[in-house]
């Protein structure tokens, strides 16, 4: 991918965090709404700007089986796109700040603008000039030179922009006219705003609407303009007369997409009441025609050319095709034709001509105590069953009940929470950050948790580091190679050896981005050993994921949370109460561990225990975990079970833990019991 | 101090002074002020007076609380055989020491955290003390007897709702939440319908601290705001005069004027609020006077009958309500001292006069 807009830069002071999102390799189906659509007549393809963060291309002239392609570089919600350059281009404008160049034919995303600060929600196409401009949350309208944008390279990166000043409202609709003449804004601001993009000038300010405007539609020769907006009514304004001509009180809710003929004589309007409604501009007398009632809220249309159909997109995932009537039609309406109530209209289209299907989106999620499994639901109320170390789904489980699939698998261990889980794509995104979810707090026996055959040597596994290493391990691979290799302080070679516990599918998207979801950089797992990626990465992985993937450099390692606790005889073994010790211990011990400290040091150091015939012991190959047991609320604790759990799930406070012990008889020519 | 008492009777005048209605200073026990003036502000909010005085003959024989103090030294001061005088609060004083750490001492205090306390008290005395069978039997459906309101809720609580609607998929979504007194921001020179009316303003959450919405499972931009969907019996409105400056590292007293007027309707209602037309009288008003919060002194005016009158401590004096004006608050930012409104008691018009019980329709908890 070529490079960036010098302008907004990887600065800021906020902490770099490591995101993933569990997926298909290929993703072919929209798995949230959608935010906009482009035609190309020439090709006769649809591009569809999805919030699962893909921009999609459709052939329409095969409806059975559309896909063509995906344009994956974005990593939130794709809010708008604009074809130009004859088809050659998009451009696209996304919630992860950028504004993205794209070579339209082949996919392939050419480079990335970075100089907005906060979600881009609008783009507007100036034809004749090939200017696209972009407007977002961060108040600022910015114009590019598309021709400019296309030759950016990894040298060649800054580009000029101008902007347009003066908004001190978030943008929600933009709207250029072809030649490039005016450029209108729309914001919470309630007010329509035209600037001159030629001398970025301010040429009025049009007031009117009681709410945001989201929708903006102009004509060729800027004198007149359309606006939709959140108080349910649209506006046909005139600016040459810097007044609004009339106001269409049709849509019982927030207007949110319009579209218009070429020669202005008709607008079609829709939004949250999910009517798509055609209104004759030429006879505003005349009540609209209804041509078609959506399933959700409406995000975008767009028309064919010859005007014969439009396509839809809404905030589910499907985006149908629906047939147009001709312009001259009348409105089929039950009552006498002075009624405007579209509610009593029957709609021109009953069902779409066809339907793009979309898949559904993860709506619902629910961590596994052993944070590492997750359950999920989604849009079509199917369950499944998840494994984030592994960044992979393990299981459909199909249409079943969510919350009984969570209390089949409630397990009684505590981990402490590791990642945190981001359902805005519809998909699973997985954040690791060193916030209050520190993605290092977590550690494990690798043998109880199945990372290392029960042959092998248990040990201690921070979940943190071991995923870590694997969504980085193409670009440590060679580092692990060459003796004097260092990143960030610390030698790779080091770790070669325990370093592959698990292996992560190569099309997992690797993104880092600051905590407040300004993206950095996004990759592939399986291309992170590229020679410019490699390069990059090395910018861009920030120190306390180096740290955390050397775990064994690392010198936060010895200060891994700790559980104070006080270990007591209990009361039915009539052992004197010794002196009362608070101890403190990591807070993944194993109880067996417990039970040998108590063999070795509490009960050696006494006279008349065990611990005094050791020598003498014939059975001195007897675990002490036979020896003692250890209770926590008069309940036996099983020998595996860690420090956390037992404070977690048996003690059941914030006070410090007790525990007791009791020695247990040795049973005369019982080798080893379970 | 006599000379003093005999001045009042003369300025209010034999044939005016109201029956049955006495006037007595409390003394302080080293920087007690800030109880003092609150207790009389509370004293003349009838309703709540009422109340007290019924639940001190109705519980003759029951173990010191916060509430049999206050209790005592209401029915002593209404019990008085003179009509004007001083009384000694020790006993609550004494209790209140014992009931709440922070107060133990003889530093000054701030009279809303005062206040505050003293109705969440009151409120939990009340639900202490009530029947235990009573809150057996409802045990099985959650909202059990804790919910039902005491007649301290009846007095003081309202509800305020606060509206979020998200800007991306424009679904509104509504939060109840009960309050005791509305704490409201003052800017210079205004009034208290300004101040109530930028209380109400529209908040855009928006950059770094947008709205989480569970409909668009992501952070998008919202308007948010507060408006009262239930008024109280008597609104307490806490002016924030005591702002924390981080450049000095302490609470700065603002002594913006903020005009508040003797009637008073809020016109930051819901949609749905029960009773949007409430008109308010002024009953008391907690002025402080001084330049920081934690020096200076607290004095209260209160409306009795027809006139006003200024307790500040043991001093009782009669004031002209033109003198009102003189606690609004200074124009300019120069003067550090001043006396200046600080909770304002409305009393709302409609239960004045009628039976509080039969006025006040019962709303379940939320």
């Amino acid at each position: 991918m070529a490079l960036t807009h010098k302008a907004g830069g990887q600065g800021g002071r906020k902490k770099v965090q490591v995101s993933f999102v569990i997926r298909e390799e290929e993703e072919k189906q929209h798995r949230a709404g959608v935010n906009s659509l482009q035609y190309d007549p020439l090709l006769d393809r649809l591009y569809s700007a999805g919030r699962d963060s893909i921009i999609r291309i459709w052939n329409c002239k095969n409806p059975k089986d559309p896909y063509l392609q995906s344009m994956e570089h974005h990593f939130d919600w794709v809010n708008d796109i604009v074809l130009c350059c004859g088809g050659k281009n998009l451009i696209s404008a996304s919630a992860d700040t950028t504004v993205k160049v794209w070579n339209a034919h082949k996919g392939f995303c050419m480079s990335t603008l970075r100089t907005h600060k906060d979600y881009v929600r609008a783009l507007a196409y100036a034809k004749d000039k090939e200017q696209v401009a972009s407007a977002g949350l961060d108040k600022a309208v910015f114009l590019w030179d598309v021709n400019t944008l296309t030759q950016l390279t990894a040298n060649n990166n800054t580009v000029t922009t101008s902007t347009m000043t003066g908004s001190n409202n978030s943008i929600y609709s933009l709207a250029m006219n072809p030649p490039g003449t005016v450029i209108i804004s729309g914001s919470t601001e309630k007010v329509l705003r035209v600037w001159d993009p030629r001398t970025s000038n301010k040429l009025m300010k049009l007031i009117g609407h009681t709410d945001n405007v989201k929708a903006l539609v102009v004509n060729k020769d800027a004198s007149q303009c359309i606006s939709g907006s959140s108080d349910g009514t649209i506006k046909l304004w005139s600016l040459g007369q810097q007044r609004c001509i009339h106001t269409f009180r049709i849509h019982e809710e927030g207007v949110w997409a319009l579209a218009v003929n070429e020669s202005f004589t008709h607008v079609i309007s829709s939004g949250r009441d999910c009517k798509v409604l055609m209104t004759d501009l030429r006879n505003m007398s005349k009540p609209p025609v209804l041509v078609c009632t959506e399933k959700a809220p409406v995000l975008k249309m767009v028309t064919t050319p010859d005007q014969a159909g439009i396509w839809v997109a809404t905030s589910e995932s499907d985006i149908n095709y629906w047939a147009l009537p001709k312009k001259d039609i009348s409105p089929v309406a039950s009552g006498d034709g002075n009624d405007s109530d579209v509610c009593d209209l029957k709609p021109y289209c009953s069902a779409p001509v066809f339907t793009i299907k979309g898949a559904p989106a993860i709506r619902k999620v629910h961590t596994l105590n052993d944070k590492r499994m997750i359950l999920t639901q989604d849009s079509d109320k199917n369950v499944a069953l998840y494994d984030v170390l592994e960044a992979r789904k393990l299981e459909d489980l199909g249409q079943v009940d969510f919350e009984e699939e969570i209390e089949k698998r409630h397990r009684r261990i505590y981990v402490p929470t590791w990642f945190n889980i981001d359902l805005k794509t519809g998909m699973l995104t997985i954040h690791l950050t060193q916030d209050e979810n520190d993605c290092l707090a977590a550690c494990v026996s690798s043998r109880e948790v199945g990372l290392t055959c029960p042959e092998e040597p248990d040990m201690r596994v921070n979940y943190g580091t071991v995923l870590l290493r694997a969504l980085l391990e193409h670009w440590l691979d060679p580092f692990t190679k060459d003796e004097d290799a260092e990143i960030g302080g610390h030698q790779i070679r080091q770790i070669a050896n325990d370093f592959r516990l698990v292996r992560v599918p190569g099309h997992t998207p690797l993104i880092f981005s600051d905590v407040g979801g300004r993206a950095f950089h996004r990759l592939l797992v399986k291309d992170a050993g590229g020679e410019n990626e490699s390069t990059l990465l090395k910018e861009t992985v920030p120190q306390w994921v180096l740290d955390g993937i050397c775990d064994k450099n690392n010198p936060a390692k010895n200060q891994f949370p700790k559980i104070a606790f006080f270990l007591q005889p209990h009361p039915s073994t009539g052992i004197k109460h010794m002196k009362k010790d608070r101890l403190a211990a990591n807070d993944f011990i194993q109880m067996f561990k417990v039970a040998e400290h108590v063999y070795e040091k509490v009960l050696g150091s006494d006279g008349n225990s065990p611990g005094s015939e050791r020598a003498e012991d014939p059975d001195n190959n007897i675990p002490s975990k036979d020896r003692v047991e250890l209770l926590c609320n008069d309940e036996v604790l099983p020998p595996y079970m860690d420090l956390r759990t037992v404070k977690h799930f048996i003690w059941k406070s914030s006070a410090d833990l007790i525990l007791h012990f009791k020695p247990i008889k040795p049973i005369p020519n019982s080798t080893q019991r379970s | 101090m006599g000379a003093n008492v005999s001045q009042l009777e003369r300025d209010i005048g034999a044939e005016q002074f109201p029956p049955n209605e006495h006037y007595f200073g409390l003394i302080n026990y080293g920087n007690t002020c800030y109880s003092n003036s609150v207790l009389q502000a509370l004293y003349f909010c009838k309703p709540f007076r009422e109340k007290v005085l019924e639940y001190k003959s109705k519980n003759k024989r029951t173990k010191e609380t916060l509430l049999s103090c206050l209790a005592d030294l209401f029915h002593s001061i209404a019990t008085q055989k003179k009509k004007v005088g001083t009384i000694a609060p020790k006993k609550f004083i004494a209790r209140l020491r014992k009931e709440k750490e922070e107060f133990d001492n003889y530093l000054q205090q701030d009279a809303h955290e005062f206040l505050n306390f003293l109705i969440n008290h009151i409120n939990e005395v009340i639900l202490s003390e009530r029947p235990q069978n009573n809150s057996k039997s409802k045990m099985n459906d959650s909202s059990s007897s804790q919910q039902e309101p005491t007649w301290v809720h009846e007095i003081f609580q309202g509800v305020l709702t606060s509206e979020t609607k998200c800007l991306n998929c424009e679904t509104k979504s509504s939060k109840d939440e009960d309050f005791f007194d509305l704490q409201v921001d003052i800017d210079q020179n205004t009034s208290i319908t300004h101040c109530l009316k930028c209380f109400s303003n529209t908040e855009t959450l928006c950059s770094d601290n947008k709205f989480k919405c569970d409909n668009c499972c992501s952070y998008q931009e919202a308007q948010k705001r507060m408006r009262v969907k239930k008024q109280p019996m008597i609104l307490a409105l806490h002016l924030k005069r005591f702002k924390y400056m981080e450049q000095y590292n302490r609470h700065i007293k603002v002594s913006h004027r903020v005009v508040f007027p003797l009637e008073l309707r809020l016109f930051n209602c819901s949609d749905d609020a029960v009773n949007p037309d409430r008109m308010y009288n002024l009953v008391a008003v907690v002025i402080h006077c001084g330049s920081g919060p934690n020096r200076g002194h607290y004095i209260s005016i209160v409306k009795s009958h027809d006139f006003w009158l200024l307790f500040d401590d043991e001093v009782v004096d009669k004031i002209d309500q033109s003198a009102i004006e003189d606690f609004y608050g200074l124009t300019s930012d120069i003067q550090k001292s001043s006396e200046t409104g600080y909770i304002l008691f409305y009393q709302c018009r409609d239960v004045a006069d009628s039976k509080l019980s039969n006025s006040e329709p019962k709303v379940n908890g939320k």
